[in-house]
């Protein structure tokens, strides 16, 4: 940033009974979630789930059919200069392909009153200040992404939305975003990120808001989507094994799923599980974390029959377990 | 609202559309002025074959060049019209647009007073090349260059307004119509092709050939007050009506034609979804 290192006034996003029905078919269902300021908030969803109708209903770009979504308790539509307030990015595609990425920024700059030297230093900080003068119509889909970071960045704006934002980067540009929106939301600001992968940003975000044909099926903080923490132990003699970690006051049950000998102990205390089975005279083979697959989760999540994707024809696999298998 | 205009001017200016219109704008003017120029000066449209720089007065002989162009003028400008707005949803910018200015009707306003102000710099640039290609040929023939300057510069004004409010005509079809090139093939059609079409067709109709004059291009043609002093026979078969408008009403018809399209735009923008 150019900015030097600071807070700025938390502002939330609170969206409240949201509809949207397009002709008979109901694309955004009574949806309600909140995004605290200071997090990284993912906005999860397939493809058609209804993420873009809500992000464009919040930016006032598409009229609600009920309901509303309030930036710092106001309307979009009511900010007064709303580039200060929301910085958005929705698709790589919204450039003139005979306009230049640097009079992209300019044209949106002017109506802010926005300086050039802004323009600059945004083109600077995502990294295409050299392909900033020529047309956009050339840009990979990496740099119209970075080049709608920097048009959502200008007006050092306290709130971002950015719509499916690693779509095209490569994994250092991704990397490098991860680390932008680390840094941004420790000034307080407050960042929505809608993704059709939870796998894609599980590193990311601090919050989750998850939604399956407009409907909200799960909102929390990441560590709540992974549940209570479990170790997978492998040991010569589980039965045993377990035995003596329920004297110690840890769960463990049989979890064949994962070959024979195989525990899940319901800590994720891996040390206390190898005292325990030194103690026990109980060979351990095999001790490692059991991490919820959230991708799988994810899929089940959005896949319930309820919330199965009416756009799409076929059924979901069902999945049994939200435990990685491997 | 003027940093507003001022982007909408950057916005026209930051793409090659503009050097190109421009460019356009001034070459039809001296190609058209210069060849219809030859036409009159030299050809013989009148019955009994003699050219019309002789049965005119120079006065009208010097409008007559430098509006040779207008029709095709006016469509460049309907163009810019269509594209102003076309151009916004054909490539999804207007998300952007509205997002930098949530409340629709100052992006409205700001896009009209700026395409007021595009549509008449091109018609400077128009003007410059009619003044080029028809002054020249006018010099060689020893004509008159530019007789009469008031009345002659009143009429290159209100070029510059005929092309601004067709500027505005356009702006409400490509409101009307989001698809561009849709929104582009119409207008310029109904522009070329029908409109002259039904123009002829009410000439057939008892009652009705009145409507006629109230239509874009022949309102056009009544605004500049091409052919005062002209013989009305003559004037009809250099394309005039029958009994125009004077060129005050007709101005206001055309600027009729740019509100309506204008306000129709607006309200269709006012709660448009932006998907």
């Amino acid at each position: 940033m150019t900015t030097p290192p600071t807070t700025v006034p938390s502002t939330d996003i609170e969206v409240r009974g949201l509809t949207k029905s397009f002709g008979g078919f109901l694309a955004v269902d009574d949806l309600s979630f909140r995004v605290e300021p200071g997090r990284i908030t993912g906005f999860l969803g397939p493809n058609g789930s209804g993420k873009t109708t809500t992000l464009r209903m919040l930016l006032g770009l598409i009229r609600p059919t009920a309901g509303q979504g309030l930036i710092g308790g106001r309307r979009y539509a009511e900010l007064p200069a709303p580039l200060t307030t929301v910085g958005a990015a929705l698709e790589a595609t919204n450039f003139h392909p005979g306009r230049s990425g640097r009079d992209h920024l300019r044209v949106l700059a002017g109506t802010h009153g926005i300086p050039d030297s802004r323009v600059d230093a945004m083109l600077e900080l995502v990294g295409i200040p050299a392909a900033a003068r020529k047309r956009a119509g050339g840009y990979s889909m990496g740099m119209r992404q970075r080049l709608g970071l920097a048009a959502a960045l200008l007006g050092d704006p306290r709130v971002l939305i950015l719509d499916e934002p690693s779509n095209g980067l490569d994994p250092e540009g991704i990397r490098w975003l991860r680390g932008l929106l680390r840094h941004l939301a420790g000034e307080g600001r407050t960042i929505l990120v809608s993704s059709h992968l939870l796998g894609e940003v599980e590193q990311t975000v601090d919050d989750v808001v998850i939604i399956a044909n407009g409907h909200l099926v799960r909102q929390g903080t990441i560590e709540q989507l992974h549940g209570d923490p479990a170790t997978l132990v492998r040991a010569a003699d589980p039965a045993h094994l377990a035995e003596a970690l329920h004297g110690q006051g840890i769960t463990a049950e049989p979890a064949t799923e994962h070959g024979p000998g195989a525990l899940r102990a319901l800590t994720g205390d891996m040390v206390r599980i190898g005292d325990v089975a030194l103690v026990a005279g109980v060979a351990v083979h095999e001790l490692r974390p059991l991490r919820t697959d959230l991708e799988r989760l994810f899929l089940e999540l959005t896949e319930a029959p309820a919330h199965r994707n009416r756009n799409l024809t076929g059924d979901a696999t069902p999945s049994t377990s939200t435990e990685e298998q491997a | 609202m003027t940093a507003l205009i001022r982007t909408e001017l950057r916005k026209y200016a930051t793409t090659r559309l503009a050097w190109g219109m421009a460019l356009a704008m001034f070459l039809l003017g001296a190609i058209f002025s210069g060849g219809f120029g030859a036409l009159y000066v030299y050809g013989s449209l009148t019955p009994d074959g003699t050219p019309v720089s002789e049965v005119v007065p120079p006065l009208v002989l010097a409008r007559l060049v430098y509006t040779a162009g207008i029709q095709v003028a006016y469509l460049l400008a309907l163009i810019i019209g269509v594209l102003s707005i076309g151009q916004e949803f054909r490539h999804k910018t207007i998300s952007g647009t509205f997002l930098a200015t949530p409340r629709r009707g100052r992006v409205v306003a700001a896009k009209v007073v700026a395409l007021v102000v595009v549509g008449a710099l091109n018609g400077v640039v128009h003007l410059l090349g009619c003044l080029l290609g028809g002054g020249v040929l006018l010099a060689l023939s020893d004509l008159p260059v530019f007789p009469e300057p008031a009345e002659l510069g009143r009429t290159l004004l209100l070029v510059l307004l005929v092309l601004a409010l067709w500027a505005l005509i356009g702006f409400g079809v490509g409101v009307l119509i989001p698809n561009q090139v849709a929104a582009l093939s119409i207008a310029v059609a109904a522009a070329w092709i029908v409109e002259p079409l039904l123009g002829f067709g009410l000439t057939f109709l008892d009652g009705a050939e009145w409507l006629a004059k109230y239509f874009p291009s022949q309102a056009t043609t009544a605004t500049l007050d091409l052919f005062t002093g002209v013989d009305p026979e003559f004037a009809r078969t250099l394309g005039g009506a029958e009994d125009p408008l004077a060129w005050w009403t007709a101005a206001l018809v055309l600027l009729g034609y740019a509100a309506v399209m204008t306000v129709v735009g607006w309200l269709l923008t006012r709660s448009r979804d932006i998907a």
